[in-house]
């Protein structure tokens, strides 16, 4: 199996049983940063949902899904008993165009990650444990 | 520091732990002084891909990558720090890519082995302390529970309770949401205050990164395994924070190092991070 084979399967499987109740989005502690995600939360909910769905979604769904940072209270509060965070992080996926689509959040990878997690290495590391824990 | 040719596991550290060498170091010789051999891992070629969030195809690359070469270590477990790596792990790397070792995270096994570890912290640490927890995370592995109650071994540390709880499952994060980190920082400090703590206690290295500039607000900011390998007396000096709070970090970090690192990179890679403002 592939990860892209793996995110539309589990797309598929948990959107088939997400009601968009709305529940997650009123748990989620980073709603209020998210513009438009809190006026209906039912909204919200259904633009992630359509989003593994293969939709578009919708404007607040996209601005919730991209300030996802993995809280967790999604998951508690469902009362499906569904893994809703594991839903925001397949949607933050397809968000950014993971299966080959056109991103639809921002996009913020640091091209310098690589490069600078070995600068400091050479910074608070020994050359021995350079070679043998990089 | 010498792991055994067939390690009982592998300490798979993330990749921005390179900031906290000492960190890296001090974990290997708690868990070998309760006997466990983790060979440290970590760094861009044990990458868990969400680097490429972007791109199934290059992330899966990477995730595959290194759980190759994981399985090829022969090694049954796989000791985590990183909870992004750890969550990325069961999430989507071991759902596409065979693993032949148990991933479980260094609160967890350091728990298992605390009658190990008790004898061993001989050394009292006088702090009165407040855990920085976040809200994700604990639903995988409790470690809001956990580092509290691994620090309550410690003669000397007073671990205050508290509700309150960061969002995200760490710092970096809430970094990336305009005005989330500020909000949680000033939350944490009103939380010191409330409880009388003199001690922030980090869980994860992302945090600690964005903490240790609350110093500069009379508290002191260390890692949990600062505090274990105090009370342990192994060596294990926090050179990034007095970094990031010196007027001159590159006096402060000398220039035979600085040229170590490589001026470019350091210049382009580094001293950015360590003369930023904080963000409160």
């Amino acid at each position: 199996m592939t990860l892209a084979e793996h995110v539309r399967g589990e797309s598929a499987r948990l959107a088939a049983l997400c009601t968009a109740c709305g529940a997650c989005v009123r748990a989620c502690p980073m709603t209020p940063y998210a513009r438009g995600a809190g006026e209906d939360s039912a909204v919200t909910a259904w633009g992630m949902r359509e989003l593994l769905r293969d939709g578009e979604g919708n404007a607040p769904g996209l601005a919730w899904i991209a300030a996802c940072t993995r809280s967790g209270q999604c998951s508690a509060a469902c009362p499906e008993g569904l893994d809703a965070a594991f839903m925001l992080r397949l949607a933050q996926w397809r968000a950014k165009g993971a299966l080959g689509e056109a991103a639809r959040i921002p996009v913020k990878e640091d091209p310098g990650l690589p490069s600078r997690v070995k600068a400091f290495a050479r910074l608070t590391l020994t050359e021995e444990e350079q070679r043998e824990w990089l | 520091m010498a792991v055994a040719e067939k390690p009982d596991a592998i300490f798979w550290y993330g990749c921005n732990m390179t900031r906290h060498g000492e960190v890296i170091r001090a974990t290997t010789r708690i868990l070998e002084a309760v006997g466990v051999a983790a060979a440290p891992q970590g760094g861009p070629a044990s990458c868990c891909g969400s680097p490429k969030d972007a791109s199934a195809r290059i992330n899966e690359g990477m995730a595959r990558r290194t759980i190759e070469s994981f399985n090829a270590s022969g090694a049954p477990t796989l000791v985590t720090w990183c909870p992004s790596c750890h969550m990325n792990m069961q999430d989507s790397m071991a759902p596409v890519t065979p693993t032949n070792f148990e991933t479980v995270h260094v609160t967890e096994v350091l728990t298992a082995r605390q009658d190990a570890l008790r004898p061993l912290l001989a050394r009292a640490v006088p702090a009165r302390v407040l855990v920085h927890a976040h809200l994700g995370f604990n639903g995988r592995v409790p470690v809001n529970d956990l580092v509290p109650a691994l620090l309550r071994l410690i003669p000397g540390v007073t671990v205050l309770d508290h509700p309150y709880r960061a969002p995200g499952h760490m710092c970096s994060s809430i970094a990336a949401v305009p005005g989330a980190l500020a909000d949680a920082h000033r939350a944490t400090l009103a939380t010191m205050a409330e409880t009388g703590a003199d001690t922030l206690v980090t869980i994860f290295h992302s945090c600690h990164r964005e903490a240790v500039a609350l110093e500069r607000h009379g508290i002191r900011v260390v890692n949990w395994i600062h505090l274990l390998a105090a009370s342990m007396g192994i060596d294990a000096e926090d050179e990034y924070k007095a970094w990031r709070n010196a007027a001159d970090p590159r006096a402060a970090i000398g220039a035979e190092r600085l040229e170590a690192a490589g001026a470019v990179a350091f210049t382009r890679l580094i001293e950015g991070e360590l003369t930023k403002p904080p963000v409160v």
